[in-house]
This record gives structure tokens, C-alpha cells and sequence, in this order.
């Protein structure tokens, strides 16, 4: 049949292309596809990713995400064997450093083109920007964005020690716990007991004491500031956090003991914005706790970038390609990055979204103005505990390094930054 | 008759072995009974709890309620899946495992150490090792993503553990019995069919119960060479409690967790009195 053959020809050509004209092209002739592959399986993750796929169906598309369920290991080792089998996903969740470090393994999507004619680019804080276009070219897209160090503060706590003044920087902080203590909290300090909880506590004191150092030590791991007096400032911050802490928490998640953060047991958290959902979620009211940026010594608001995101892989046909310039679209769209943050709790990648209206928390307006002021002054940096600084291997060395000296109180600052530097000396 | 004497000490053992009971179950007992707590029961208590009032729905839930993406039926056809893979795998790797058993414990041939040798050697092998060989082997073979490539991975790597079994279990049979066999006449099957598969009760129950827990309990394999509606019930557990943005679902994860855990036990119930004679008439050689 000749004239299959034309229309075949015509959009492997399109194809070959593989810019956003032979995209709208190769749009209007197939059925646009997408397998994706994503860790999205559960809750509000399950429920937003679902929502997604509805739209994408909506604007005539065939959604195929297969979840794997699990953590970060399970889903790369599932992608790993796609690759090698030849058959990759036309786009996975993928997210970081881990963005570079893949697209070196198989052929992604130039995605330059859409990202151009969406004007993406002006809207996305430059740093997360900088980690979606390894070798300059844009090959993966965010979707949402947390803050790992908001504050959260117990209002029964805060009634015990009569304080009205939400802390702003470590030094407010400090006091507060300590007023918190001599009134009755048994610990100011409300934890969790995992890896990332540990982290966490770190990240947050180094970025709040010093952005820059931050960005130095943790981001570009420069040797100098990685021994600088700020390192060891933060790991004296965090042993009077873990003064304040409840030791006996195993490896429990930090929702575990959210009942008694609200019941004024303990008084402050430094925890992800998800956490507001996490509390909505278990029943408690917005009166119950206040949300605020994370500790900031010069007063205005840092921010540790969390954000999820998918990676385009090449794939040859067409109705795959026509799906993933579909997806790359819906993606950056805001209606459609309102639509899950709202579902997630998170807040949107774009910077130019407006929260004020119905459907937002007092919490993700205050984290996108916390966004917006951080990357102005330019305090926005990447989180290091939710792996989006470093690549895998040293993220988990150097964390082994934060969870050790939380859980063991005989470190001192100076050894933790001996230690700090030895773990990504040995690592890298 | 009992001796008297006896008596103190006996109360000592059951004491002792009473309170290794409890600490043992102890666990058990705490997710029995979060599978019926609600969950913000759980939440605005603590996980350590009776339950207020009987939450049944956990079960109804777990069963073929909680969504995994987009696809809401519950731990059901995973359940289903897992069955599909645990059970030819099982019997594959038990007869296969039985009849390399047999072979090199008592048809000795030139080089049967070292096939054994080898054979066992799969036993050491980390399971992170195998995965990429696997997946070359599956994508070459065109089984990734089915559930038959599952069945061909546990059958192979569980012949390891099934051959060292066996040939434990076998190498203590007489070898006159063999060879009264043979010059009646029976041959390599014949004989393993006749004489020795009726003498293997014990450790083919052995060897059942083992492969079958762990191939039912297997996760990264699982979920690494399967997608969507195919995944084992192990990957429909992970999902529902790996959300990290979301209140841990205590009381739905307990009960599905009890409902995945029901065939294992079953098998357990049904042979687990042969399994300790089994494993120890293995050992004697």
C-alpha cells in the first residue's frame, strides 16, 4: 500500500528531526504514546501522577506508566535493565545530579526546542535548572519542588513556653528551644530516625548559618570550605538539635511522632514542606501547628531545592515521540503543575505561578514566597539529604558521616569535620 | 514414670522458652493489632495499641481496595501473580534439583564433585550480582516483562540450593541398593523413579517449603523484570508503604502484609513438622 508507506516515511523523517515542528507534525498524524516509569505508586504521589496521566489521556494520548514500586535502587535497577534490554521508557522519574550521570548510559531527548517555544527557562530557579541540562541541553524536565528545611512549630508547644515570635534565625532558634525546655516540652526538637532525617538536621544548619559555604562545601565539595569554620559551626548546631531530640527513635519516619509534636511534646520540626500534608493528612488541624522558612542567620529565607522530575529517553517511533513532546508540554504547562502540587503539597517549578488563590495552604504560599526571596538573593541551594547535590555515591558517604555524629553523641564538631572531609575525599 | 528432680528444671525451660516466645512475637502481635486500628487512630496514638473499635475494613481494603497508580484492586491479582510464579518455579527447581542431586551422589562420573561444586556455588552469589546477567539473558531470551522469565529465574537459581539438598539427603542411601537395581535391569530414571523419589518424602518437603518462601518473599527480581499489573504481591506491599509524602498507612499495611504472609504459613502448617527432620537427615553426612 503505497500510501501507508508515504505517511510511514513522512514520520520516521519527522522523527529523525526530533525538533518541536517534526513534534507537532508527527502529533497530528499518530496517536501520541508514553510509557513512563516512576516510584509514584501511593498516596498523594499515586493520586497525582494518576491526575497526570487522566490529562494526558484527555488531550488524546495513550498513558502507560508502569510504577516501580519501592525506593530510588528499585527503580533505577528497573530502568537499567530496560536500557540494556533495549527497551527504555520514553521518559522516567529521575531527579538530580543522577540526570547527568544517566544520560551519559543511553541516548536522551534534545529538548531545547519545546523548552524555548514554552519560555521555560525564565521561570525555573537557575541551580535546578543548571541539573536538568547536563552538557547544555535541556534532557529532563522538574515537575514540582520542596523545601527540606521548613520549620514547623508546635502552637501547644509554643503556648507551654509562651512564645509568639516564629524563630528566624539559629541564634531565635536556640532560645526558643531553651524556653521551650524550662517550660515543660519534654523535647523542643521533633524527629524522626531515618538517613534523610539526619541529613536533613545537617543541611539545614550549614545552609542557614552560610548559603555560600553551602554551595562551596556540600554542592562543589571545594576542599577549603569543606574544613571552613562554617562546617563546623553547622555541626555544633546540630549536637544541640540532637540535645533537644528524643534519642529513642530507631529508625522510625518522623511522622511517627507527629501525635505528640502537636501535642506540644515536642515542640519545633525541620522537615520537607510534604509534611504539611502528612499532618492534614493524619487529622490534625492547620491550627495545631505554624510553618515557617527554615532558620536563616542573615535574615532572609534559604532554600534547600528538592524537586522531582522526569528524563526524556530516545526512542524511534513516532507515536512515542509525538507522546513525549506531548508530556514535555503538559509538564512545564501551569495549569498543569498547579493541578499536582495541590494534590502533593508541594509547590510549583515555575516561579511565575500565583498561589493566592483557592486550593493553596498557607504553608506552600509561604514556601514559594520562601523560593522566590531565596533564589532573588540567591540563598536557593540543593539539598543534599534528598539527593539532589551530589551523585548517589557521595551522598550516602557523606551522610553516613551526619548519622553517625547525630546518633553519637561523643563526636565532637572538629572530628565531624575531619570525618566530613574524609568521606568525600574517599568517595570521590 | 518422671523423676522427680526432673521437675525444676523443666519449669526453667518452659519459662525460658516461653519468654523467647513472646519476644518473638511479639512484632506479630503489634501488627495483628494495627491491622485493625484505623489509621488515624494510629496516628494521633501510638503504634504500640489496642484497638478502639474493630476496623475490618483494613482487610477489605488491603484485599482489593488500595490503589497501586492507577490501578485500584487491592493486593488481589498480585496475590494472583505471585502464585503464577511461585508455584511452577517451585516444582521445577524441587525436581530438577532431585534429579542433579541424585546424579552426582550416586552415579559418581568423572568430574561430579565439581559439577556439584559449582552448582552450589549459585548459593553465594549476591542477588545484585545476577542482575545484569539476567536481564542480558531475559532480553536475549525475550522474557522481560512476563512472568514466565520469573519462573525460569527461580527454577535456575534455585537449583543451588535444591542440588546441595538432595545430594545431601541421597549420599546416605546404600549404594547396593543401586547397584541391585541396576542389574535387575533399571536404568538412570527408572531407578530414581522407582526406588529413590519414594525415599525422598522428607527432604522434597524441605526443599518445597524453602524455595517456595523464598521465591513467594523475593522482591528485587520481582519488581525489576516485571511492569504494571504484573508485579508480585512483595511489590504491591513496597508500594503501599514506601510513600515518603504521606502518613504511613499502619493499619492497611498491617493487614495486607497478614494476607501476603497466608500461603507461606499455610505451607509451614502443612510441613513444617517434616522440615527440621528434613533438614537434619540432610546433615548427618
Amino acid at each position: 500500500m503505497p500510501i501507508t508507506t508515504t505517511r510511514r516515511r513522512l514520520l520516521a523523517g519527522s522523527a529523525a528531526a526530533l525538533a518541536l515542528p517534526a513534534f507537532a507534525r508527527a502529533q497530528g498524524a499518530v496517536k501520541p504514546r508514553l510509557t513512563a516509569i516512576s516510584q509514584w505508586s501511593a498516596g498523594s504521589d499515586g493520586a497525582a501522577i494518576t491526575a497526570l496521566g487522566k490529562k494526558f489521556e484527555e488531550k488524546g494520548g495513550v498513558w502507560q506508566h508502569s510504577p516501580v514500586p519501592g525506593f530510588t535502587t528499585e527503580m533505577m535497577n528497573k530502568l537499567r535493565a530496560q536500557i540494556i534490554a533495549g527497551d527504555p521508557p520514553a521518559c522516567s522519574q529521575l531527579k538530580g545530579p543522577e540526570i547527568a550521570a544517566w544520560s551519559k548510559i543511553a541516548p536522551t531527548v534534545d529538548l531545547d526546542a519545546v523548552v524555548a517555544a514554552a519560555g521555560y527557562e525564565k521561570v525555573v530557579a537557575p541551580d535546578l535548572a543548571k541539573l536538568h541540562k547536563p552538557g547544555g541541553k535541556w534532557i529532563a524536565l522538574p515537575l514540582q519542588i520542596y523545601s527540606t528545611n521548613m520549620l514547623f512549630l508546635s502552637r501547644r508547644a509554643m503556648d507551654k513556653a509562651k512564645a509568639d515570635k516564629v524563630p528566624v534565625t539559629w541564634a531565635d532558634f536556640n532560645d526558643l528551644a531553651e524556653k521551650m525546655k524550662a517550660s515543660g516540652v519534654t523535647f523542643p526538637v521533633a524527629n524522626g530516625g531515618t538517613r534523610a532525617d539526619d541529613g536533613q538536621k545537617f543541611e539545614a544548619s550549614l545552609a542557614g548559618i552560610s548559603p555560600t559555604a553551602y554551595r562551596a562545601a556540600i554542592m562543589n565539595l571545594d576542599k577549603k570550605a569543606l574544613e571552613g569554620p562554617e562546617i563546623k559551626a553547622a555541626f555544633a548546631q546540630v549536637r544541640k538539635i540532637t540535645n533537644w531530640m528524643d534519642p529513642n527513635v530507631g529508625a522510625q519516619p518522623y511522622a511517627t511522632n507527629l501525635k505528640r509534636f502537636v501535642d506540644g511534646d515536642m515542640g519545633m520540626m525541620i522537615m520537607g514542606g510534604w509534611a504539611q500534608g502528612v499532618l492534614r493528612n493524619a487529622g490534625f488541624k492547620f491550627d495545631d501547628f505554624m510553618i515557617a522558612p527554615g532558620p536563616s542567620d542573615n535574615g532572609k529565607p534559604v532554600f534547600l531545592l528538592n524537586a522531582d522530575a522526569f528524563i526524556f529517553w530516545q526512542r524511534k517511533e513516532p507515536d512515542l515521540q509525538a507522546g513525549q513532546a506531548l508530556m514535555a508540554q503538559l509538564v512545564m504547562d501551569p495549569a498543569i503543575q498547579t493541578m499536582y502540587s495541590q494534590i502533593t503539597g508541594s509547590i510549583p517549578v515555575r516561579t511565575d505561578v500565583d498561589l493566592s488563590g483557592e486550593g493553596w495552604s498557607d504553608g506552600q504560599r509561604r514556601t514559594a514566597a520562601a523560593l522566590k526571596d531565596a533564589v532573588a538573593n540567591n540563598q536557593a541551594v540543593l539539598s543534599l539529604a534528598h539527593n539532589m547535590a551530589q551523585e548517589n555515591g557521595l551522598t550516602a558517604a557523606m551522610i553516613d558521616v551526619f548519622t553517625e555524629y547525630v546518633k553519637n553523641k561523643t563526636i565532637t564538631p572538629d572530628q565531624a569535620v575531619t570525618r566530613l572531609a574524609e568521606a568525600v575525599e574517599g568517595a570521590r | 514414670m518422671r523423676d522427680r528432680s526432673f521437675v525444676p528444671s523443666r519449669i526453667l525451660i518452659y519459662l525460658s522458652v516461653s519468654l523467647i516466645a513472646v519476644a518473638y512475637l511479639a512484632p506479630l502481635v503489634v501488627v495483628v493489632l494495627n491491622s485493625l486500628r484505623t489509621n488515624e487512630e494510629i496516628a494521633q496514638g501510638s503504634m504500640i495499641g489496642w484497638p478502639q473499635h474493630l476496623a475490618w475494613s483494613n482487610y477489605a481494603k488491603a484485599w482489593s481496595g488500595f490503589c497501586v497508580a492507577e490501578t485500584c484492586a487491592g493486593i488481589r491479582p498480585y496475590m494472583l501473580n505471585s502464585a503464577l510464579v511461585t508455584i511452577p518455579a517451585t516444582i521445577f527447581s524441587t525436581l530438577l534439583g532431585a534429579v542433579a542431586g541424585y546424579a552426582v551422589s550416586l552415579w559418581r562420573f568423572r568430574g561430579d564433585n565439581w559439577i556439584y561444586g559449582i552448582v552450589t556455588l549459585g548459593l553465594f552469589l549476591p542477588q545484585q550480582m545476577r542482575l545484569l546477567p539476567w536481564t542480558i539473558v531475559l532480553r536475549d531470551t525475550g522474557l522481560i516483562n512476563t512472568l514466565t522469565g520469573l519462573v525460569l529465574i527461580h527454577t535456575i537459581q534455585g537449583l543451588s540450593f535444591t542440588t546441595l539438598f538432595c545430594r545431601n539427603y541421597y549420599i546416605a542411601i546404600p549404594h547396593e541398593l543401586i547397584r541391585a537395581a541396576r542389574i535387575d535391569g533399571a536404568g538412570f530414571f527408572r531407578i530414581f523413579w522407582r526406588i529413590i523419589l519414594p525415599l525422598s518424602a522428607p527432604i522434597l518437603i524441605v526443599t518445597v517449603i524453602w524455595q517456595f518462601t523464598h521465591i513467594w518473599n523475593e522482591f528485587l527480581y520481582g519488581v525489576t523484570f516485571t511492569t504494571g499489573q504484573q508485579q508480585p504481591v512483595t511489590a504491591a506491599l513496597i508500594a503501599l508503604s514506601a510513600a515518603i509524602a504521606d502518613i504511613p498507612q499502619h493499619g492497611v499495611q498491617s493487614a495486607a502484609v497478614i494476607i501476603a504472609a497466608l500461603p507461606t504459613l499455610l505451607i509451614y502448617l502443612l510441613g513444617g513438622r517434616y522440615f527440621v527432620r528434613g533438614l537434619t537427615a540432610g546433615a548427618v553426612k
